[in-house]
Formats: C-alpha cells, structure tokens, sequence
C-alpha cells in the first residue's frame, strides 16, 4: 500500500493545531458547505442532514486522529489509502469553517490564490489563514500521490 | 451550459421518465476548494474524465456553477448528496422549477 510521510516542523504546527481543533469541534452539528436542502423531498431531508453531518464527523475524527501524541513528538504525520479520503474531505470542511468564523474579510482572489502577506492580518485571523494554508497543503500532497488509491477505493 | 447523462433507459423506463420532469444537479463556485479537488471530487463521484472533470470545473470556476448531471430525481439526488459530502455547494433544480 502507498504510504506518504511528511515531518512537519512541531514549533511551526503545533500552535495551528488548536486552531484546526477549535474550527473542527464547532462542526459538530454543522455542515460546512452552505448548501440549502431546501430543494430536497420535506421526508427526506432531516435523514439527509444527519447523514452528511454524521459523515463530516467521522471524517474530520480521521484527520484529527493525525495529530496524536505520536504526533506531538516525531512530528510526522502519514496518508495512505486507508485515510486519504476522509483526510481530504475533513481539510476541505475544516477551511470553509475557517473561511466562515474568521476570513470572510478576505476577498475570493485572495482565498483562491493564498496570496497574501500573513504579517497584514491581525489575530485570529492569521493564524487561521495559516490553517488555511496548511490544510490546502495537506489536500494537495494527498492528491499528487494518493488520486489513484482514492479514485479506485 | 453542459449537462452529463449517464446510463440508457430501457424502453419501458423512458417511457415513465419522459412524463417525469428533468432533475438537474447544479455545482455552485466555491473561493475555499481547490481546483484540483473539485477535478478529484468530479472523477470520484461522477465518472469523469479528467478532461470532462476539468471542463465542468473550469464552468463553475468561470461562470458560477455547471450542471454536472440531469435525469431522474432519485439519481439526482444520489450525486447531490455525494457531492455534498465532499463539501461542495450544490443544487438541485427541475425543469419545472425553472
């Protein structure tokens, strides 16, 4: 099985973590993406609800998991094809939540391109915006080298 | 604006389908999730190609949304609620609502 690994530097992402956390845990009972299930059959759509929310959970569990005590000291985390998946989807709710609690200041150019001088942001919305980053760096190693383990699971 | 059908209804089927209205699955932009996420979540969920992916991904980037599939409405549904797990923002419409 394709295994990736990446040591991360602790002091540059230990203090993010607490933040992906804290965005992660207000998820709980939320869905990230706006999407309005209005347009879904009145019987279905409560099903429908916990379904997609009950799955965000799961996997947002699968990428928290990455950030273990292990974690706390080697500083590597791995992907395989086992958690590439949830891993993928987690990072993508994880950052609209970011981008809902504390960038909705920024434009879409700049959230599109990440171009940014993170020194022009004030707290809390640095560090988030540095999430941001992070898990987009995390999606995009996953689907260098992990697509073809994603696309056939 | 493009639509993918997928499957080829029996005779028996088109018959019901065509007194049924036409469900549409409508992807909306989106600033947060890459371009190549939404090529991967396009390929996965649907059955793209990558150059099909690219395209339906490249319209909701430039134009607002793309609709990725039309047909029935449990189908529909289906690939909405799959794309929805995958945190994009997604609609689905009728012709009859249109």
């Amino acid at each position: 099985m394709k295994r990736v690994e990446i040591r991360l530097s602790l002091e540059a992402v230990l203090p993010l973590i607490a933040v992906i956390r804290e965005a992660a845990d207000s998820l709980s009972d939320d869905l990230a993406a706006p999407n309005s299930l209005g347009d879904i059959e009145p019987d279905l759509r409560e099903g429908w609800r916990e379904d997609l929310v009950s799955a965000q959970n799961e996997a947002i569990t699968v990428l928290l998991a990455l950030f273990d005590e292990t974690f706390d000291e080697s500083g590597v985390v791995g992907f395989d094809a086992d958690n590439a998946e949830p891993v993928l989807r987690a990072c993508a709710a994880v950052r609209l939540r970011l981008r809902e609690r504390f960038l909705k200041a920024l434009n879409e150019e700049v959230l599109e391109s990440g171009d940014l001088e993170i020194e022009s942001l004030q707290e809390p919305a640095r560090k988030a915006f540095m999430c941001y980053l992070f898990l987009a760096t995390i999606q995009e190693l996953i689907i260098q080298h992990l697509d073809t383990s994603i696309l056939d699971g | 604006m493009s639509t993918h059908e997928q499957g080829s209804p029996s005779s028996a089927g088109a018959t019901a389908t065509a007194l049924e209205p036409r469900w549409h699955v409508a992807v909306l932009n989106d600033p947060v999730n890459l371009m190549s996420y939404v090529v991967l979540v396009f390929k996965k969920v649907l059955g793209f190609s990558e150059t099909e992916a690219r395209r339906h991904m490249l319209e909701v980037h430039e134009q607002g949304r793309s609709v990725v599939w039309s047909g029935a409405r449990e189908r529909a549904e289906h690939y909405a609620f799959a794309l929805q797990q995958w945190h994009l923002t997604v609609i689905l419409e009728s012709d009859e609502a249109r």
